[in-house]
């Protein structure tokens, strides 16, 4: 109840410092209410199948990398379809030219060989232990994301959290958000809902309201409530009137619309605090493609999507972070088919306003069959715990990295500094 | 007539909270419902069901209380081998439940065996629904081979191949000639005129319409169609119709469906409810996934001869039938685990003198690729998986690169051993996570299996020890030395983790979560566990201690176990005593509610507590199925208000409506808040569609049904 009120509230607030001037300490306290609400967000995008970090952000001032992936390489800037240089030794994938830009303007962070420790190459356990944020222990119930959620201070302790505070697309909860805090998972906005489409009139809806507010059934009184919360809240917000902002071309397919559900949750200023979401695709063991073909279709689609979601954000940008990961890395070397296997080692990339862009982190390894891990594959010198750590303690604002990360030391002193 | 006296209490019971909801009222309901020794029985007879069915279908409360609760649970503990002719008439047309592994692969060809015929290795059937079934799957190879040597060949391709599979279909490249963009616009159009004739069709009329399209029309009706138009097309096929046709789209799909659909079916119909809920119990208990390579054809014939017959038997028997089996052998990785020191590793793959067999071993060993269909949008309850199993699923070509990828990896993949069935065995099948082993037991009972593989897993292959993989030397596990013995030493540790304690106690605690409570009393585990120990793993006396207990009938077991959504969807078909004639939409319900049949990827199967289901989204689905279930809104499954009448007249007046469907879909036990909120939403005309002016309208029951399937009491079991 409080919830709905506090929203609306503060919406209404807003809607006046929209529309006209208005009195000074109406302002302030409308930016108070906003500060207080907490509303620094984290996104994380995993990439499931284990993409091809060393073709996403290709080395190429390696001459190793070329000797090693002799169809599938990237051609070094100044060539005919060649990496979008970045540095000097890094270059971005040509088809992911939608986030030079963010690059340019220091939005966008990358951390160049890593990933999760575990030596595992089965995709299933290392998205487990991805998921689960403790790589090899499988006894693990929760997951990192869910424990990350901070427990409310001050003046938000005594509100029911909102409950959108931590979305997943999909029809269930992924493994990173299992855990005891409330999620949402949600497939459509538009169909979250009693008999279909949002905002259509179902006489029945508050009937099941109101048996699941009225039950005493501890276990579903509390989910019952924070669905229909959920799908009250979603109505009212009406986040369909969010049309993306100009400028914001969300490609086609499941990544593009899935972010731009995200970023309408946003607007409709739904109290969204972490949300978790996923591309596949990337397992590419056959016909790899270099410049061009598969994975190149595929980086088109995630590069695409994250920058009109950036764009979307506009000003929202600014409290804002989103980290990509994928389970392992592939082999250094093409195979006999112009793919590659499961690898290692993986690049992250790392956007939002308070980040310190335009710069690659971590620590090179190098590709000199010496330098490979096990002799093949790219090898890690960033715990991915290192880089949600700091996501999480510095711009999320919850210090407690031991709950999230539990066996992991995770001390700032350790960060990379990717936040500012 | 039978709960004459019955809805007497109830009507006391309602009128008494309603009243002043005194509690002393209630009391005095109660104790007159204990002194007539029937409501007690009645609760025994319903707690019975709910636990060791998928619920109670009409009348089934009385017919147990009749024959006496007890004689019922020694009944289903010992089920006659009998037919049960209802369920087999309803399976009859599902084929691919009674073929083997390889004639399944025959019928509906993996893309191996496309591959190999486009490629002149292999000939065609002759039978012409057959050959009509191999052309489409050839014709479709083949263009996708050619569409990857164009991409190679020239640069400009924007093609999104990657897109593309995702979604599953084929759209207008940018890359093809504007002839063949015209041609396939046409077949396009040409489809979509064609899909609106198809419903108007009798369902024999659109079988053979579809069987005179081309591959391109029948693509492009297939991508045309959205879900709800495939349901509909689909669902006036009579399952042999529906085989076909899905057949022709995508063979693997029509397979898992029969499969999917075949558990619902089991589940609301056949009497042996209890093998049933504990061949569940198994499956998910030895997990294996539907979607990953061949498990696709492998997992009918797993359940049906490794998990069904051993359900109530010896789990000994369950473990040594699991660990041979090639679903499990091929889904945790153990058909490739080779020892570092075996023959195969020193001499390579090939026998001298005996190439062809080396040949094969290599082949084989080299076709565990993940292929990209298979990771799905989310690894997590049901997402991402194609919906199969229902309407005609998109025409992905995910497969149709493992020729390459096969011939690749033979010459990439690294032999060695594969931990995998070691560490699941003893971590997720017997001792359980916290049982006492150490990663060093992993690895060594990981060169204990070396050599349990597959033989030729892509063709149907079954279980084949083969001694040139196997680790040579004696293993420690458990602190106990495996002498050097090949296939044996598989064979002792085995028996030495079913006899084992905290085997006997991690299989009697998920024993008891799943009949007693989220978290059952130790004492009772402890008792399962002596009687484990004591029968040499007899899962039937298992089950009778754990019946027999107090804790079992205690008050706080009763409805203490949240349902899960297959229990959900499984339940509220049989309380309704609905018609399923097409139980793909029940699979599709699964599905959105996260719980695809035989979809849970990780080895950990689904999760029987109630953490893991109730969530916002899944809480939703299973409101709208409660809806659409009786509204008839479900293609192919019939909601029939007579099933729940059962003879009794249709009642004129909501009130009466209402308490008839809360005594034959919960026993009447609803709580007087839902009891309350339904009544006050029957007598708002909006919901109810009856005009005030028409108060002679009969009460719809269906949607009466659709509430209180969807209440929060009939979540819990």
């Amino acid at each position: 109840m409080s919830i709905t009120r506090r929203i609306f509230l503060k919406n209404g607030a807003l809607a006046i410092v929209a529309t006209t001037a208005v009195p000074g300490f109406l302002r302030r306290a409308a930016f108070a209410a906003e500060t207080a609400a907490g509303k620094k967000r984290l996104v994380v995008l995993f990439q499931r199948g284990a993409a091809d970090g060393l073709n996403i952000v290709v080395p190429h001032g390696e001459s190793a990398y070329y000797a090693m992936r002799p169809s599938i390489a990237i051609p070094r800037p100044g060539r005919n379809e060649s990496a979008l240089d970045l540095d000097g030794f890094f270059g971005l994938h040509p088809s992911m030219s939608s986030l030079k830009p963010l690059w340019e303007q220091e939005h966008l962070a990358i951390v160049h060989a890593a990933g999760s420790p575990d030596t595992t190459r089965s995709h299933f356990d290392a998205q487990d232990y991805m998921e689960s944020g403790t790589p090899g222990v499988k006894a693990t119930e929760d997951g990192w994301l869910n424990r990350a959620l901070k427990a409310p201070s001050g003046a938000d302790a005594a509100k029911a959290p909102s409950p959108f505070r931590a979305v997943a697309l999909g029809t269930s909860l992924p493994r990173a958000l299992a855990g005891t805090q409330p999620a949402v998972a949600l497939n459509n906005i538009n169909e979250f809902g009693i008999g279909g489409r949002v905002g259509a009139p179902a006489p029945i809806a508050p009937t099941f309201e109101a048996m699941y507010a009225q039950s005493v059934d501890t276990v579903l009184h509390g989910t019952g409530h924070e669905t229909f919360e959920a799908v009250r809240m979603l109505k009212s917000a009406d986040p369909a009137r969010y049309t993306p902002a100009r400028g914001a071309n969300y490609p086609n397919g499941q990544l593009g619309q899935g972010l731009r559900q995200v970023a309408q949750l946003m607007k409709a200023d739904l109290g969204v605090e972490v949300v978790f979401t996923d591309i596949g695709g990337w397992d590419n063991h056959v016909n790899e493609g270099g410049s061009q073909g598969q994975l190149s279709n595929l980086l088109r689609q995630f590069s695409q999507s994250i920058a009109a979601f950036w764009t979307d954000l506009g000003d929202l940008g600014a409290d804002t972070v989103l980290v990509t990961m994928s389970e392992f890395g592939r082999t250094a070397r093409e195979n006999g088919n112009r793919g590659t296997d499961h690898g290692h080692a993986n690049v992250m990339f790392v956007l939002g306003g308070p980040v310190k862009g335009g710069k690659v982190y971590g620590r090179w390894p190098g590709l000199d069959s010496s330098q490979l891990y096990e002799g093949r594959d790219l090898a890690l010198t960033t715990d991915f715990r290192r880089v949600l750590g700091e996501a999480v303690a510095r711009h999320y604002g919850n210090k407690d990295l031991d709950t999230v990360f539990p066996g992991f030391e995770n001390s700032p002193q350790k960060f990379l500094g990717l936040l500012g | 007539m039978r709960s004459a006296s019955r809805k007497t209490t109830l009507l006391l019971l309602a009128l008494a909270l309603c009243a002043s909801a005194s509690l002393i009222a209630v009391d005095k309901a109660k104790s007159k419902s204990a002194a007539a020794g029937r409501m007690e029985e009645e609760k025994r007879a319903l707690h019975a069901l709910n636990r060791l069915s998928f619920g109670p279908r009409p009348g089934d409360v009385e017919k147990v209380r009749a024959m006496g609760v007890d004689k019922w649970i020694e009944q289903q503990l010992n089920p006659s081998k009998g037919d049960d002719a209802a369920l087999e008439a309803r399976l009859a047309p599902l084929r691919t439940l009674h073929m083997s592994t390889r004639e399944m692969m025959e019928e509906f060809p993996p893309p191996q065996v496309i591959r190999a015929i486009a490629e002149g290795r292999m000939s065609l059937p002759s039978d012409p629904q057959r050959r009509a079934i191999y052309e489409a799957q050839i014709e479709r190879y083949k263009r996708r081979r050619e569409q990857q040597q164009k991409e190679a060949a020239s640069g400009n391709n924007n093609a999104s191949a990657a897109g593309e599979d995702a979604k599953g279909g084929e759209g207008d490249r940018k890359d093809m000639d504007p002839a063949e963009r015209a041609q396939r616009r046409e077949a396009r159009m040409y489809a979509e005129l064609k899909s609106e004739g198809l419903l108007d069709m009798t369902p024999e009329q659109r079988t053979a319409e579809i069987m005179k399209m081309s591959n391109d029309e029948r693509r492009a009706l297939a991508r045309g169609f959205s879900p709800e138009e495939c349901e509909k097309v689909f669902s006036e096929f009579s399952p042999q119709q529906r085989e076909t046709v899905l057949a022709l789209i995508n063979p693997q799909a029509a397979v898992v469906g029969e499969v999917q659909q075949a558990k619902l079916l089991r589940a609301a119909y056949s009497d042996r409810q209890l093998e049933e809920v504990m061949t569940d119990f198994w499956f998910n208990h030895f997990n294996v996934f539907i979607n990953k390579g061949p498990d696709r054809y492998l997992v009918t014939a797993y359940e049906r001869d490794v998990i069904r017959p051993n359900s109530m038997g010896k789990f000994k028997d369950l473990l040594f039938s699991t660990a041979k089996s090639p679903a499990m052998l091929f889904y945790l990785d153990n058909w490739q685990s080779v020892g570092p020191n075996s023959e195969f590793t020193k001499n390579g793959p090939q026998r001298r003198g005996n190439q062809q067999a080396g040949a094969g071993r290599n082949r084989r060993m080299n076709q565990g690729g993940f292929g990209r269909g298979q990771m799905g949008r989310h690894r997590y309850p049901g997402m991402g998986q194609p919906p199969s199993g229902t309407g005609m699923p998109p025409a992905g070509g995910q497969q149709d690169q493992m020729g390459q990828q096969r011939r690749q990896q033979q010459q990439n993949r690294r032999s060695g051993l594969n931990e995998n069935y070691a560490r699941e065995l003893m971590e997720l099948q017997t001792l359980g996570v916290n049982g006492g082993y150490t990663q060093k037991d992993v690895t060594e009972v990981a060169r204990v299996f070396t050599g349990w593989t597959i033989k030729q897993p892509r063709q149907g292959g079954d279980f084949d020890y083969e001694g040139r993989m196997h680790e040579p030397g004696d293993k420690v596990v458990l602190g106990q030395t495996i002498h050097d013995g090949g296939e044996g030493e598989g064979r002792k540790v085995l028996e030495m983790l079913a006899r084992n304690l905290a085997t006997a106690k991690f299989i009697s605690t998920k024993l008891a979560q799943r009949f007693v409570s989220d978290a059952p009393p130790p004492a009772l585990v402890d008792r399962m566990a002596q009687t484990f120990l004591k029968t040499d793993g007899d899962i039937r006396e298992v089950l009778r201690t754990m019946f027999k207990s107090p804790e079992f009938w205690a008050p706080e077991a009763f409805r203490a176990k949240v349902k899960t959504p297959l229990e959900f969807v499984a339940s509220a078909v049989r309380a309704t005593g609905v018609d399923v004639q097409n139980a793909a939409p029940l699979v599709q319900a699964l599905n959105r509610m996260g719980m695809p049949p035989y979809g849970m990827q990780p080895p950990t199967g689904y999760s029987m507590k109630a953490e893991a289901w109730v969530n916002s989204n899944a809480l939703l689905s299973r409101m709208n199925f409660a809806l659409a279930l009786g509204g008839g809104r479900m293609p192919g499954v019939k909601f029939d208000p007579q099933t729940v009448l059962r003879g009794a007249p249709p009642p004129e007046k909501s009130d009466a409506a209402l308490a008839l469907l809360e005594d034959a879909l919960l026993s009447g036990d609803l709580s007087k808040q839902t009891h309350d909120i339904i009544k006050k939403q029957l007598d708002n005309p909006q919901v109810t569609g009856r005009l005030l002016d028409d108060p002679q309208r009969a009460p719809n029951l269906g949607m009466i049904a659709g509430l209180i399937l969807g209440s929060p009491e009939f979540q819990r079991r």
